[in-house]
């Protein structure tokens, strides 16, 4: 998966200002899901439930070499195949061994931002395989070529009309078709899918150590599918989303509906502890399940003493919707599977900082994100961290280096400072909008007035 | 450890390990060594941190109180129908097995095909041709549980996914006395014998990818009834 | 009681009489107010952006310029979370942070004044919550109170705590989208005259927005409006 992100400015001044029904679109979507979020937390303890679920989360990753045995050993135990994979490129090498020994042809897909991460779909398609992607926000974006963009409803910034145009193109329906219609025919095609495929692959939400389970949360039903229809099942966990007790679960389910839609839970959820079929004695679900655990850049978060609380995170989306930036253009301006507030603390732990600028910058530190994550990760304090390492390392720029040094330089004279201030009010606006840095300001703003005297001036003369 | 067997392509280069062994065994052996070096980074990152506790079982107070509001937690059954509903399930309420006979004859009425799971009683049967679960208009379960608090029915793959899943009609049987009030008591009465996949089943397929239009029925049943056995004869 | 003035770089400049109101408003209370010379700039652009030796440098500066001050009040919330929460991960136990306030907290939960006058009868205005005296303060009430018990009626806005896109050097960094939640703001603001708000930044950044695109509202000091409420329509 290539990563974008530094092109962040130029691509949110492409949707901007080309593709204003991007923003439209992003801004409704996002505005729902707070509101249904609002409303769901609004009988509850907040506090309690995010005061526990940061500190289940916590211990589950100060222990989570010991929690990820456990697992991997409740599921051999009923059968599964687990692997672990350090990169991408043990992923893929994990999934050609599956697709050459079973001759897979077919593979139905569900959602899982962990695929998009590690580049899944291309390299299954290498193998040649064909590859459908059934949640239908999923299935829409891969009609059209793009990425998702957004981690919860991947084709939020996706009008109906889009919708009507590429399915008409495509699917053969009516150019005006109704939504109802349009779903109808997605799922007669996905139904097929589902029915002729060999291989379902799906992400995980968590990973419960005491039992070896799997939790999936969906809407639609394609999850319970991918995961039941085809002989094989293959389940891309990445290492940190691991739950330590049964008993943790039920919270963590309904905590994570709520912060993302709104929903009590979702309508769907798969709790898979291993293969079925004739390998688990059941009359039918896959004969084979793989459970890949995936590290591709978490183990290196872990070690991170100043961002490892990041891994807390459930992927419920809530910090984008709330965020003020995030809906100006929605996910596709960062460049990376993981957008908004979260994408830009995580991803250049992941990645790394210099792949991931100026994502942590992508921001004006507003803090409404750590007021809505279910985990307590402190978002603007980790933005913030990733600044400071921005700046340590020299990847800022110059002129920003410069104007800041010259403000302190300024600031700790005090003389030089109420000078400066002064000598400001003199400056023609045109001189103003010369000046690296300060000159952006004039996209889109007038200038500040900044005639008449100084507070300075006027506590001189005598204030009444 | 077992040796690479010899495969059937000729190979190519000199012969190396890499170039004669099997794709699937070189994906195992991979995996083997990612273990060990992920193991061994989580374990040497967390070295120096302070370990933090579990917090314990949520409080009690802390529960999500969900549909409880004024049918309260002594009334599982009417938390549990109100939840469902709010979710776009529907909900009926069956005294004893006669009234459940009598009503499901009724529905099974407006049926041409039926799939059902194994388990579930033969009086519980609707009198249809059973048909595969791929062709089958309705689709009959029998639930292991249920929770109020969500509204959720749990079905276990004992009994055979693809009939909870391909018609477009799903009805679910459950017993009042195996309602629970919480999501986590009712998954806690299934902690011992976990078949392959406990599923929860807590309203009708939806999506409001389109547009932000909802539709519902997208993959899985489009509508689903739970009919709660010995709920007091209400019916809904 | 004594309070020292804290007018803060953009005050100094660009809102000298809304400060000078500051200390109207003030004197009128019976407080003292004086202003220590060598006050310059809190350092939140630098500690912001992540310059955080140059941010310390200046929080050494404003530290020692106020050391002996018993409070000190700033017209300016996102300063005021500075001294507060900033200053002490830059400093060794520094005096001023936990003596630092801004003004509309400081009349409300200091000096326990929740009336100031009758001067805004009948203004509709909006208000515009900045997002650091929000979060990081907690200053919510008491700016609208003091507004409200002086006459004025508070439109509901939407969009009042949403963040307007300043962010400081944000606002130059991604210029586009920061006009593009300024926009978000003016779009949904209802039908008032002025919108009031504790923050420089935010004010000279909407104001900047609302003139380049021709809106006709005016960008008010909370300082300025508190004056007004306590001596009348000036």
């Amino acid at each position: 998966m290539e990563v974008h992100s530094r092109d962040y400015r130029a691509r949110a001044r492409r949707i901007i200002t080309e593709t204003p029904e991007v923003r439209e679109a992003v801004n409704n979507a996002t505005r729902t899901f707070v509101d249904h979020r609002r409303e769901a937390f609004a009988d509850c303890d907040e506090n309690a439930l995010s005061g526990w679920a940061e500190g289940v989360k916590s211990h589950a990753l100060t222990h989570l070499a010991d929690y990820l045995e456990e697992a991997e050993a409740r599921l051999v135990e009923r059968g599964a195949h687990v692997h672990w994979a350090e990169t991408a490129s043990d992923v893929h090498q994990i999934f050609e061994g599956i697709v050459r020994e079973h001759g897979v042809r077919r593979v139905v897909k569900a959602k899982s931002m962990l695929s998009e991460e590690l580049g899944l779909n291309p390299f299954l398609e290498s193998c040649g395989a064909e590859v459908f992607e059934t949640d239908l926000g999923e299935y829409i974006i891969q009609l059209l070529g793009e990425s998702p963009s957004h981690i919860v409803g991947p084709a939020i910034h996706k009008s109906l009309d889009d919708t009507r145009v590429i399915f008409h193109e495509r699917l053969g329906t009516p150019r005006d078709a109704s939504p109802e219609t349009l779903a109808k025919a997605a799922r007669g095609l996905l139904r097929e899918a589902f029915l002729t495929a060999e291989l379902g692959v799906s992400g995980g939400n968590f990973l419960v150590a005491e039992t070896g389970s799997i939790a999936l949360i969906e809407n639609e039903g394609n999850i319970r599918l991918s995961t039941s229809v085809p002989r094989i099942h293959v389940a891309l966990v990445g290492i940190e989303k691991v739950l330590p007790k049964w008993a943790d679960l039920s919270t963590f389910l309904q905590v994570t509906a709520k912060s993302a839609t709104g929903q009590p839970v979702g309508c769907f959820v798969s709790i898979i502890q291993g293969p079925g079929g004739s390998t688990g004695g059941e009359p039918d679900g896959p004969e084979e399940l793989h459970v890949v655990l995936v590290d591709n850049g978490r183990t290196r978060v872990l070690a991170d003493p100043e961002v490892w609380e990041a891994l807390r995170c459930v992927r419920c989306g809530a910090c984008l919707n709330i965020c003020p930036v995030y809906r100006q253009t929605g996910g596709h301006a960062y460049g990376y599977v993981y957008s908004g507030p979260i994408g830009a603390v995580l991803g250049p732990g992941l990645v790394g900082l210099e792949e991931m600028l100026p994502l942590p910058f992508a921001s004006s530190a507003c803090g409404a994100c750590a007021e809505v994550c279910p985990v307590r990760i402190p978002i603007p304090d980790l933005l913030h961290v990733w600044r400071q390492r921005a700046v340590e390392r020299g990847l800022t720029s110059d002129v920003e280096r410069s104007v800041l040094g010259l403000l302190t330089a300024a600031a700790t004279r005090s003389r030089v400072f109420g000078w400066a201030g002064k000598m400001a009010g003199f400056f023609p606006e045109w001189i103003v909008r010369r000046l690296p840095l300060l000159q952006e300001w004039s996209i889109g703003r007038e200038t500040p007035r900044a005639d008449g005297p100084t507070f300075r001036e006027l506590w001189d003369e005598g204030i009444e | 450890m077992k040796r690479p067997e010899q495969t059937v392509r000729p190979s190519v280069n000199s012969g190396t390990r890499a170039s004669s062994e099997p794709k699937h065994e070189r994906g195992q052996r991979v995996s083997r060594d990612a273990r060990e070096r992920i193991l061994n980074r989580v374990r040497a990152a967390n070295r120096d941190r302070e370990p933090v506790s579990h917090p314990g079982p949520l409080p009690e107070a802390a529960e999500p109180p969900g549909p409880f509001g004024e049918a309260g937690r002594a009334d599982p059954v009417g938390s549990f129908e109100s939840c469902l509903r709010a979710a776009g399930g529907e909900v009926v309420r069956l005294a004893n097995e006669e009234a459940a006979r009598r009503w499901l004859e009724e529905f099974a009425g407006g049926f041409e095909s039926a799939s059902v799971c194994t388990g579930v009683p033969d009086a519980l049967h609707p009198a249809l041709p059973g048909v595969p679960p791929s062709e089958a208009a309705l689709g009959v379960s029998l639930a292991v549980g249920a929770a109020a608090q969500t509204g959720s029915l749990l079905l276990s793959s004992k009994e055979g996914r693809r009939s909870q899943l391909l018609p477009p009609v799903h009805l679910v049987w459950v017993r009042a006395e195996d309602v629970r009030t919480t999501l986590g008591e009712a998954l806690q009465a299934c902690r011992e014998d976990l078949p392959a996949t406990l599923a929860l089943h807590s309203g009708p397929s939806k999506s409001a990818d389109i547009g932000q239009i909802l539709v519902t029925g997208v993959h899985g049943p489009g509508r689903i009834i739970a009919a709660i056995l010995g709920a007091g004869g209400v019916r809904s | 009681m004594r309070v020292s003035l804290f007018v803060t770089c953009l005050g100094d400049r660009f809102f000298a009489e809304a400060a000078a109101d500051a200390v109207r408003l003030l004197r009128s209370l019976n407080v003292e107010v004086d202003f220590p010379e060598n006050q310059t700039c809190c350092g939140q652009p630098a500690w912001n952006s992540g310059h955080v030796p140059q941010a310390r440098e200046m929080a050494a500066h404003t530290a020692e310029v106020f050391a002996d001050a018993d409070y000190v009040v700033l017209p300016s919330g996102s300063c005021a979370a500075m001294l507060r929460h900033a200053y002490p991960r830059l400093l060794e136990s520094p005096a001023v942070a936990e003596r630092s306030y801004e003004l509309g907290e400081f009349l409300v939960d200091v000096l326990e004044v929740t009336e100031l006058g009758r001067g805004l009868e009948g203004r509709r205005l909006a208000y515009h919550h900045g997002c650091h005296a929000l979060r990081e303060l907690g200053v919510e009430e008491q700016p609208l109170r003091l507004l409200e018990s002086a006459g004025a009626t508070v439109v509901p806005w939407e969009m009042d705590q949403e963040c307007c896109g300043f962010g400081g050097l944000f606002s130059v960094k991604a210029p586009e989208v920061s006009v593009a939640m300024a926009d978000r703001k003016l779009d949904t603001l209802p039908d008032v005259q002025t919108v009031v708000s504790a923050d420089g930044g935010c004010l000279l950044h909407m104001d900047g927005r609302a003139r380049r695109r021709g809106k006709r509202v005016r960008f008010q000091s909370l300082a300025s409006a508190l004056w007004e409420a306590r001596n009348g329509g000036a």
